[in-house]
């Protein structure tokens, strides 16, 4: 027996999890067109049908496997490039046109779908349930309006991590400081049924040219609430010298593989009142390239980490193995959700001694770089 | 069927350490809302719920029946006030066992 600590990195789960996925901003849907999406290891194609509806399906042809995210669009349904089976909404096969009859067991996989503020979600379940449309994330009043500056929406390919990693980030209080350059100065978290909830209170460091969080003339005040595994929306207030500007961002990701994710973000900013539509388009600009430079700060660390079930905790960190209890829910049968996964559970850490200390270390470092005649690089 | 399974026994017991150790049932003092509470250092809480005491918190059940979008409610403060009796009465101990 020994007492070194020893690292658990866990078997990952063999399934995806179950709810709500976003795929992407509906508008680049809409082209008439088959688009290919990578997701819960196989390939969709989604299309829009003359209703306008926007369809999503398991990307290959039940009949020879063929790619119809290579196909074409006919009418209402997607057609094989292969042999022009043709594929409607609902997952059945509705044409064979060199065929007297369709095979009565023709039908692929299905993804209900739903626009929610101008982007398309859909739903998955590995026990093939239908779609909860009852836990679906809440829509945006104002966004998509004049009010509001649109989307800004980017992806980013994650590979060699589960997408758990990201979730992590929730109760992760001490790696916006390290990693995102930014003081918390008040952290708590509440997870609640199919929600995962952060709120907290940050400014930036002053010995750090940082990005969205470590602006040292930036305050922010953020929510964060995860609907079901892979829907976040960040509301964020960011009070830049005196300045007060509303953000939402969306942070949201399909699983690809065992260990690798496609993250998805966008930005839409409060237009505030009495700047022209220029500078509105310029500050939204700004905040989404500083929040995606968060977002490969967090990458970085990510691409280099082990996996561990078994992290080791001090006072001040967040409630990691609580917010994973929570998590596990989707990954499990819906029978075999158990009442701790989404009974109410609520945290406050404990910042006091860790901005003591973080506030003594930054005055070290900028004395430090005032002796040597460096600035900080902004 | 677990999902994410550790390799190593010792693992279930830092789960249990984590989220089940040290935990005080408190009751509030307006309703019948009984919760599970941990305290280690003044301004760190843990707070908890269960379906049943979820559902006797007057405070949720008003804010679930509320106007406007389902929102992630904040703390209940009769409960809050509740944990702050209980600690100064000395039943919530407050401090930490080596960072649980």
């Amino acid at each position: 027996m020994t007492d070194t600590r020893l690292l658990d990195q866990g078997t990952a789960p063999t399934r995806y999890a179950r709810g709500w996925h976003c795929l992407g901003l509906a508008e680049d849907f809409r082209d008439g067109k088959p688009h290919a999406v990578e997701g819960f290891e196989t390939k969709l194609v989604v299309w829009q049908d003359s209703q306008g509806e926007l369809n999503a399906l398991d990307g290959y042809c039940r009949h020879m496997g063929g790619d119809l995210t290579q196909g074409e669009v006919k009418g209402d349904q997607i057609a094989c490039p292969f042999h022009d089976w043709r594929w409607g909404g609902d997952g059945k096969c509705k044409q064979i046109p060199y065929a007297r009859r369709v095979p009565l067991r023709a039908r692929t996989q299905r993804y209900e779908t739903v626009e929610r503020n101008g982007q398309l979600l859909i739903w998955h379940d590995p026990q093939g349930s239908a779609a909860d449309h009852d836990i679906l994330p809440p829509e945006l009043p104002d966004v998509m309006t004049e009010k509001y500056t649109p989307w800004s929406w980017h992806t980013k390919d994650i590979n060699g991590s589960h997408c758990r990693e990201l979730i992590d980030n929730v109760a992760d209080m001490a790696h916006f400081y390290y990693v995102h350059f930014a003081f918390p100065t008040s952290f708590r978290n509440i997870f609640d049924g199919h929600t995962a909830t952060q709120f907290m209170e940050s400014k930036g460091r002053p010995d750090t040219a940082g990005g969205g969080y470590g602006d040292e003339n930036s305050t922010l005040k953020s929510v964060a609430t995860y609907y079901g595994p892979a829907y976040m929306i960040n509301w964020l207030e960011v009070d830049y010298k005196g300045f007060v500007t509303e953000v939402i961002l969306i942070n949201c990701h399909i699983p690809t593989g065992p260990s690798s994710f496609r993250l998805q973000y966008g930005i839409s900013v409060r237009k505030p009142e009495g700047l022209d539509e220029k500078t509105c388009a310029y500050i939204a600009e700004r905040y989404t390239e500083s929040f995606g430079d968060g977002f490969l700060q967090d990458v970085a660390i990510w691409e280099n980490k082990v996996a561990v079930q078994n992290p080791l905790l001090c006072e001040e960190d967040g409630p990691v193995y609580q917010l994973r209890r929570w998590y596990e829910q989707f990954y499990v049968d819906v029978d075999d959700i158990k009442p701790e996964m989404t009974d109410r559970f609520e945290f406050e850490v404990d910042t006091t001694k860790a901005n003591e200390f973080w506030h003594a270390e930054v005055a070290e470092n900028l004395a430090r770089m005032a002796a040597d005649g460096e600035t900080v690089g902004h | 069927m677990a999902s994410f399974v550790p390799r190593s026994p010792e693992t279930l017991e830092d789960q249990r350490l984590y989220t089940e150790d040290r935990l005080v049932e408190v009751a509030c003092l307006d309703c019948l809302a009984r919760v599970r509470v941990k305290k280690n250092s003044d301004h760190q809480t843990s707070v908890q719920w269960s379906a049943e005491a979820r559902s006797a918190c007057q405070e949720f059940v008003r804010r679930d029946a509320g106007p406007g979008r389902r929102d992630v409610h904040k703390p209940c403060s009769r409960l809050m006030a509740s944990i702050d009796d209980a600690v100064r009465a000395g039943a919530v101990s407050v401090g930490a066992y080596d960072g649980y």
